[in-house]
């Protein structure tokens, strides 16, 4: 038997499920908050990015499938009781309309310069029909509403997938689906900083767009650790096998990721380079602008996101009821 | 037709005595031979208590352990396909024509019953050798057991020697607190 049936290609699936999840939900609400110039670039990178890492990610998985020639099974069926069929059905849908918000976010010249090869010319019709006056912004809302309640889906289900397993006491209590969800947002949100902070026009939008995705940045950023804390306190008061399991990060081999990397390096170091960045709008009308902090902080809370799937995957495939041999329920012979 | 239910309607059940048990593996190597289960991996064990006591009263015991065939088995629950199902005599089984080899039930299992057969790319578990139940013949390591430890037989049936011997003697089952209710039982 091996030790880890689950490696990293589900690591990095989960990351980039929650981080494509995070994106569209930028997206979503910049285009929600509507005024046409501040939020534009959030809601245009964040569409753009949105389905392309739950693209990857979907293949990923199959290709990590032990039978993967049988993967169409998946979608002949509906298990209730399976967080993974529930989940595969998610993600088809999501890579689905994400794919369409990108689209209904590519500028009209691009579309036409897109659609004037002959092979699909015939499909240009769909380029005036989306940019028809008044047309073009009511389907972008739509797609941004269906957005919001179907990423919070996808990236609930990446917790899921693991909170659903009673015989790994480390996966199996109530938090940890919120804990994945804000930390997909997170990524997501994060991505969406490292992007548009190439992009953004400080003059245009007088930081506003900063300060919205800071601003929930370092909410998600709060409430993750708002889910740390009590997930370590139940665990703590909890029985003795989720006691047991959560000597994995007090103490283990995951340790040192969790604590350094993951609370450290992932929430709290880019927490304050954020809270550093933002809190001149509070007086004043403009934040501090670096790049180059921008970016660190991005790819700090990225690398964090990876790091607490990759400590959770691992480390709850560690964890189990009780030793082995405490299960022999046996007195002397 | 109705005699036939009558007929099918059946719970098949292991129990082993564990007085009996000394460790010879015997059912192990069986159950390789007759399933053709690849090394590493192996669809049955036995655990070992380790010497127990004060010398000069040791002891030592050995909980022989496979798949519990569970009546509320957490990796069908788990599995997306429901390639994972219970026959009508509550064995679980695996239908590999819809198995996509996710091994979330492998995960799920609470006492780590399934493995990877990497030689025929399936996941093996336990079958309580059905195959061999129509001929009237018992699983390969009930019948091959030395110390007559392993018994196997339809709980359903008051008279069967599984009924008799749960029924007389104390017993208990693994991890009852996953609430599974194994079909798997140990007595004294």
């Amino acid at each position: 038997m091996e030790m880890f049936d689950w490696g990293w290609l589900i690591v990095i699936y989960l990351f980039f499920g929650g981080l494509g999840a995070g994106a569209y939900f930028v997206s979503g609400l910049a285009t929600y908050l509507g005024n046409a110039t501040t939020y534009r670039s959030i809601a245009r990178w964040g569409a753009y990015l949105a389905p392309f890492p739950i693209i990857i990610g979907s293949g990923i998985l199959i290709f990590d499938l032990f039978r993967p020639w049988n993967f169409y099974r998946l979608f002949l069926t509906i298990q209730f009781t399976s967080p993974m069929s529930i989940g595969s059905w998610i993600l088809m849908v999501f890579s689905g309309v994400s794919l369409i918000n990108a689209f209904l976010w590519v500028p009209r010249e691009t579309k036409e310069r897109l659609f004037s090869r002959k092979r699909v010319k015939k499909w240009k019709g769909l380029v005036d029909w989306s940019w028809k006056p008044g047309t073009q912004e009511r389907l972008r809302n739509v797609f941004a509403a269906m957005g919001l309640p179907l990423s919070a889906g996808v990236a609930l289900y990446t917790g899921i997938l693991l909170g659903a397993i009673p015989a790994r006491p480390f996966w199996n209590t109530p938090m940890l689906a919120q804990l994945f969800l804000f930390s997909g947002l997170s990524t997501g949100t994060a991505a969406v900083i490292i992007l548009t902070s190439f992009t953004r026009d400080h003059a245009l939008t007088g930081d506003q767009d900063a300060k919205l995705l800071y601003t929930l940045d370092i909410l998600l950023i709060c409430l993750e650790m708002l889910i740390i804390v009590p997930f370590l306190l139940h665990a703590y008061l909890a029985t003795a096998s989720i006691q047991n399991s959560l000597q994995l990060i007090l103490g283990g081999p995951y340790t040192l990721l969790f604590w350094g990397v993951v609370v450290l390096g992932g929430l709290l170091i880019p927490l304050l380079v954020e809270i550093y960045e933002i809190y001149p709008m509070v007086f004043k009308k403009h934040m501090h602008h670096s790049r180059a902090l921008e970016v660190a902080s991005g790819i700090l809370v990225l690398v964090g996101g990876l790091t607490l799937r990759y400590v959770f995957v691992f480390g709850g495939q560690l964890s189990a009821f009780d030793p082995k041999v405490a299960s022999l329920g046996l007195g002397m012979p | 037709m109705k005699q036939n239910e009558e007929e099918t309607k059946k719970r098949y059940a292991m129990v082993v005595e564990l007085k009996k048990c000394f460790n010879c593996k015997g059912c192990v190597v069986a159950c390789r031979a007759e399933n053709k289960v690849p090394l590493p991996i192996s669809r049955n064990w036995i655990d070992e208590s380790g010497v127990r006591g004060r010398y000069p009263f040791l002891g030592m015991t050995f909980e022989p352990a496979a798949c519990n065939h569970c009546e509320d088995p957490p990796c069908e629950r788990v599995c997306p396909t429901g390639a994972t199902f219970r026959s009508p005599e509550g064995i679980v089984l695996v239908d590999n024509r819809k198995c996509v080899g996710c091994k979330y039930c492998i995960l799920a299992c609470p006492y780590d019953a399934r493995s990877v057969n990497h030689r025929d790319r399936v996941i093996e578990k336990c079958t309580f050798c059905r195959h061999r139940l129509p001929e009237g013949r018992t699983p390969a390591c009930v019948s091959t057991c030395m110390g007559h430890a392993r018994h196997f037989g339809d709980i359903l049936d008051p008279n069967s020697e599984v009924s008799r011997l749960l029924a007389e003697k104390d017993r208990y089952v693994k991890k009852k607190e996953a609430g599974t209710r194994p079909a798997f039982y140990y007595v004294y």
